[in-house]
């Protein structure tokens, strides 16, 4: 490599480091806005963002109250189970790398009317970060469904992964 | 006044070939956007806030393992493309060299690659917490696409190792190449854990386009370079063999005729990689050097029985069907600097010099020609390379002799006895291009000689005919 063309490519090259740096830096700050700086708070903002009404049974004593019709009577013809479920499910608590994950789903004569997450990843800023983002794509994704059989977002493998198992523990538990 | 010329003459700076500074332009191009393409990688990480990430050492750690990901990806898409036959990479640098950068960039790729493993494997860990190899079972088992990824990084392994110099000479060629290949699969397998594991090039992000249009770009140069064009110009060509001429025993030539080969743009002293169509070779392709300059019908190359393949080609049938790849190579015209020349041959390494001495650019006294051998005997295509000289004005030393056992010199041992160098043997040496064509540590032996002549890498000129 000549002298001159070893300069251009390091000048070259410090230029567009620069500019990654420059714009990687307000983005870094505006997150830290919004944190509050506290890592605690996170669990509260990451709960709280997400657009949902929170009622009482969505707590994590939430009991499952099934239609008295599907609990009742099990009948043995097609589709019984599903049909008619109503009330407010909390799924199982599930442990990832970045944090724990907890949902709960809202089901009204058996469709699925809404998805809470009450705990989302919050190991770090990122964390929390990734998941705000994911949960709603989620969220619309399993509406849409009506199942936990959404497909992975990417770049949010193990909220997707922790947000659809404790979803599909209270879609069990409601015996969806 | 003609005195007054000839002083001038004689006292003027080597006049450099106009090709010279607008071939140099293109390989400063090419090598300044092979680094900036790393920066670039790194850039995207810092600007998606990469930085801000570190907070704990486990973070930094984290960063380090995608940073040395993406660099170590970006340095596998450069060695491809390095491998992909570009014109402007074979014009900037010809195929030798392309390929010696190809081979040099294989280890740090590999390092990072696996340093990318190992710092994510350890950062994922410290946060977990788990043992390093719980960590990458857990990788390995919950993760989506961390198996396949698994795999690019054994088959990377594996194609490194067996491209070792050492290690790659225990192998047939063709079991060699056939591993090789396995490159391809490896880095395909590694793109579906970078979109899905990684948040970096997440979904609808601008660089998750720049990274599949990087992508894009190298499969598509590769596509169209190495097989496209290669089959449109074997179709186009049409090229057979019509004779086989003995020149020694187990060397001769194969004169091959075709149609518009004028298109190709083929120089003397470039080369094809050659495939016949008879049942025994159709399987194997080889490189072998124009032995004559090509005309609008008709190319001419000539051929020693070293490896297996290349002892069989002495009995093709006139007639059989022949593809190729190329042409390729800088060893021609075209990467003159000076007015004068020399063209330095071994063995069949005469092949492209020959084809050079016909059609290269000196007038008559600027050129030398010097064949090396053992004994007198085992020199091909002297009759040719005396006739040519004759009808050119250039002059023909054969050098015979061997080498003294244990020294490292291309000259015979009472040649270096004599303290005879290149620079002795080749009047006003500073003011030519040297060309070099012999086996592999010969050429090193000349090309050192040349450079303690003071002659700069610009007037070096080389090809080594083994893989």
């Amino acid at each position: 490599m000549r002298k001159r063309a070893a300069a251009a490519a390091a000048t070259a090259s410090l230029s567009v480091l620069a500019i990654g740096w420059l714009v990687g830096t307000p983005a870094i700050a505006s997150l830290q806005d919004t944190l509050g700086g506290t890592a605690t708070d996170a669990t509260v903002s990451a709960a709280a963002s997400a657009p949902v009404a929170s009622t009482p049974a969505a707590a994590a004593t939430a009991t499952a109250t099934a239609a008295p019709a599907a609990t009742a009577t099990p009948t043995p013809t097609v589709t019984p189970a599903a049909a008619g479920i109503t009330g407010t499910f909390t799924g199982s608590v599930v442990a990832t790398r970045f944090g724990n994950m907890q949902v709960s789903v809202t089901l009204a004569d058996g469709t699925i009317t809404d998805v809470t997450a009450l705990q989302l990843t919050d190991k770090d800023s990122r964390s929390v970060q990734i998941s705000n983002r994911a949960a709603p794509v989620l969220k619309a994704e399993v509406l849409k469904a009506q199942s936990a059989a959404v497909a992975n977002v990417s770049g949010a493998t193990y909220t997707t992964q922790g947000y659809l198992t404790s979803l599909q523990a209270a879609l069990d538990a409601a015996g969806f | 006044m003609s005195l007054d010329t000839r002083a001038r003459q004689h006292n003027a700076p080597p006049r450099i070939h106009p090709n010279y500074p607008r071939r140099m332009r293109l390989a400063d191009s090419l090598q300044i956007l092979a680094v900036v393409s790393v920066a670039l990688v790194v850039a995207v990480f810092l600007a998606d806030g990469g930085a801000a990430r570190i907070s704990t050492p486990a973070d930094a750690i984290t960063a380090l393992g995608i940073v040395t990901g993406l660099v170590g990806t970006d340095l596998l898409l450069v060695m491809m493309l390095l491998a992909a036959r570009l014109p402007a990479i074979d014009r900037a640098f010809g195929h030798d060299s392309a390929m010696a950068l190809h081979q040099s960039l294989g280890k740090p790729a590999l390092y990072l690659i696996l340093a990318h493993a190992v710092l994510l494997t350890i950062g994922y860990a410290l946060v977990q917490p788990a043992g390093f190899f719980d960590e990458v079972w857990i990788m390995f088992s919950s993760l989506p696409d961390m198996p396949l990824a698994f795999l690019g990084v054994g088959l990377l392994i594996a194609v490194v190792i067996t491209s070792l110099v050492i290690v790659r000479h225990k192998f047939r060629y063709e079991v060699w190449h056939l591993v090789h290949l396995l490159s391809y699969v490896a880095v395909l397998v590694a793109i579906p854990h970078q979109l899905s594991v990684g948040t970096l090039f997440r979904e609808g992000s601008l660089q998750r386009y720049y990274w599949l249009a990087l992508y894009a770009g190298v499969a598509g140069s590769i596509i169209l370079f190495r097989f496209i064009v290669p089959i449109v110009r074997s179709l186009r060509a049409r090229l057979t063999v019509v004779g086989v001429d003995q020149e020694a025993r187990g060397v001769v030539s194969i004169r091959l005729s075709g149609r518009q080969l004028r298109s190709l743009k083929a120089k003397s002293g470039q080369f094809f990689i050659w495939r016949f169509w008879t049942p025994g070779l159709w399987w194997q392709a080889h490189p072998f050097s124009l032995s004559a300059a090509p005309t609008h019908n008709s190319l001419r190359i000539t051929v020693r029985g070293l490896g297996d393949a290349s002892s069989a080609l002495p009995r093709v049938p006139v007639g059989t069907r022949v593809s190729f790849e190329g042409p390729y190579g800088l060893f021609t015209d075209f990467a003159r600097t000076s007015p004068r020349i020399v063209l330095i041959a071994a063995g069949i390494g005469v092949a492209p010099i020959r084809s050079l001495l016909e059609t290269a650019t000196f007038a008559p006294g600027q050129a030398t020609v010097l064949l090396r051998s053992s004994t007198v005997d085992d020199t091909y295509l002297v009759d040719e390379l005396a006739a040519l000289c004759r009808a050119r004005g250039a002059e023909l030393r054969i050098i015979a002799g061997k080498r003294a056992p244990g020294t490292s010199s291309w000259l015979p041992g009472d040649a270096v006895q004599a303290r005879i160098t290149l620079a002795t043997l080749v009047p006003k040496l500073r003011e030519a291009d040297v060309y070099i064509c012999g086996p592999r540590k010969w050429t090193d032996e000349v090309v050192r000689d040349a450079r303690s002549a003071g002659l700069p890498t610009r007037q070096i000129h080389f090809e080594r005919f083994d893989w």
